[in-house]
């Protein structure tokens, strides 16, 4: 767990309230939390305090209840994984040693190093015959992107630090990185931090989100689903804007929505019992008739319309 | 060609001073390299350091070898060694100013990455920042050196028997002066070209994967 207690940053030359005022959050492991907010709300700079790349001016930052400042910076960092938007992959070096940074940092033996890079780069799909030996150059953007997440999970840390980690890649891709960053999260269960201004993106991946205010005030901490159901404070509904109901469509699962039984024939739209209410929403509007069945397999489980949306999402 | 054969009628003085000239080169090339690169690495570090090491040496580059090797020589004696330390001053410049260069261009999401993992101030140095500074600190190397053959030249005024020698015996001579000064000249564009060569294969080998920075 990571305890923000009554943490401010102010800058140096900077007059008002600070970059980060008065933050008190806690952070449970195992969960992805998502830091979301307008630019400049001090998503980075609160970030950035927990790995000591940025020392807060007051206030406590502890990891499982220790006092991040007791701990030497160099190897509090070398604990945590860290992920930004530029990547920062060292282009002089090959993908193998990319990720390797970390473990040569903390002295592994060779042998250890290569059975664990080629275990990642699996993991991340990123076959180690054809890529470990190849440069950052030769990378696309996407394929940059996981190389840096998995130079950070190399030495397995319990906590992830990411900064808008895919929002300098194109929607398609990005949504297969988002993807597979909750497939491995199944795996790997860390604790991630992830800062994004996208609220699609933080209401999909965040088991918990924070919406941020100008310097970092926390206007709402809750998971998605309630955000968007009960938007805290009106910061909160002018931020998640006029297709805050559309979104939380996606979060509302068909096998939990109560279905319209059959009636005679089964409409010919269909949608499977898989997917969410916004699939369903989509079926509904490319539907002749505006009726959609729901289809488990073979079996059909139920119809949805607009009235069986309506009703399910309130 | 006569020159060719006053080279070879004279090379048991020649071949000497060709020897003496690559060795005050090379010595004084290392030399700079070694302060140079600390000065380089601290001034990329510091910037009022930087200002002030950038002022420093290139006020030494606009002294003129002539009074500043005759000025070292009041102190280090004669012969070779005032020329290989007032060679050493004249190199520091590229080779500091490059490393400087050479460090400040290296992209901040590279060195953000690289603290982020936990990398010490030196680790940062000399994984990151230094090698992926190499092809503009062997630019400047590449300039200091070419400056530095040079120069060396005037070397003769204050003792050092390198290949200003037989250019210095030519000057106010009346008979054979073209082929004594071409004999100095000749072998020391040599000297330039090929050092120039071999650092240039040298750089172009060392830039894997590194963006090209143009030396400034
Ligand atoms: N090194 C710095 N010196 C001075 N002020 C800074 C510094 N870094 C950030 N700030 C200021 O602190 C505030 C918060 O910055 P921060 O980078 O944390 O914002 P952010 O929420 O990450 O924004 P974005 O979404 O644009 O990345 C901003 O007003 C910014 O101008
Ligand atoms: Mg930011």
């Amino acid at each position: 767990m990571i305890t923000f207690d009554h943490v401010s940053k102010h800058y140096a030359g900077h007059d008002g309230p600070g970059a980060v005022h008065d933050l008190s959050l806690e952070i449970p492991s195992g969960e992805i939390v998502v830091f979301v907010g307008p630019s400049g709300c001090g998503k980075t700079t609160s970030l950035k305090m927990i790995n000591r790349l940025i020392e807060p001016t007051s206030g406590t930052i502890s990891i499982d209840g220790e006092d991040t400042r007791k701990r030497d910076p160099n190897e509090l960092r070398r604990s945590i994984g860290y992920v930004i938007q530029a990547i920062g992959l060292f282009p002089h070096r090959t993908v193998a040693e990319n990720v390797a940074t970390v473990p040569h940092l903390d002295h592994w033996d060779k042998q250890r190093i290569d059975t664990r890079v080629n275990e990642l780069l699996e993991l991340i799909g990123l076959p180690p015959r054809d890529y470990a030996k190849r440069l950052p150059a030769e990378l696309s953007g996407g394929e940059r992107q996981r190389v840096g997440v998995a130079r950070a999970l190399a030495v397995d840390p319990n906590i992830m630090l990411m900064d808008e980690p895919f929002g300098a890649i194109d929607p398609i891709a990005r949504e297969r990185l988002q993807n597979e960053l909750l497939r491995l999260q199944q795996v790997v269960r860390k604790t991630i931090v992830f800062v994004t201004h996208d609220i699609d993106e933080a209401v999909k991946l965040g088991d918990r989100v924070a919406l941020l205010s100008a310097g970092a005030k926390v206007e709402q901490y809750a998971p998605p689903a309630e955000l968007l159901a009960r938007p805290a404070t009106p910061a909160v509904t002018a931020f998640l804007g006029e297709a805050r109901l559309v979104r939380r469509l996606a979060l509302i699962h068909l096998r939990d929505v109560r279905l319209q039984p059959v009636n005679g024939s089964a409409p010919k739209t269909t949608v499977a019992i898989g997917g969410t209410l916004r699939d369903a929403l989509d079926a509904v509007l490319r539907s002749p008739d505006g009726t959609v069945a729901v289809v488990d397999g073979d079996r059909v489980a139920g119809v949805v319309d607009g009235t069986v949306i309506r009703l399910a999402s309130q | 060609m006569s020159v060719f054969r006053y080279i070879a009628d004279n090379w048991d003085t020649l071949g000497p001073q060709i020897e003496t000239h690559l060795f005050i080169v090379a010595i004084s090339i290392a030399l700079a390299a070694a302060i140079g690169l600390g000065l380089g690495v601290g001034a990329a570090r510091s910037s009022w350091f930087g200002t002030v090491v950038l002022a420093v040496t290139s006020t030494l580059v606009t002294l003129p070898s002539f009074a500043l090797f005759g000025l070292l020589s009041i102190w280090v004696g004669l012969g070779n060694p005032p020329v290989i330390v007032g060679l050493a001053m004249y190199a520091l410049l590229p080779i500091t100013r490059n490393t400087r260069a050479g460090i400040m261009a290296v992209d901040p999401a590279i060195v953000e990455a690289a603290r982020g993992m936990g990398m010490s101030g030196r680790q940062l140095l000399t994984r990151v920042e230094l090698p992926l500074a190499v092809p503009v600190i062997l630019a400047g190397l590449r300039q200091a050196t070419v400056l530095v053959v040079a120069i060396a030249t005037v070397g003769a005024t204050v003792g050092a028997n390198d290949l200003g020698q037989p250019i210095l015996a030519a000057i106010g001579r009346s008979t054979g002066t073209l082929d004594a000064v071409l004999a100095g000249i000749i072998p020391v564009a040599a000297i330039g070209i090929l050092a120039d060569l071999t650092l240039a294969a040298l750089q172009r080998a060392l830039s894997r994967g590194r963006v090209a920075v143009a030396a400034t």
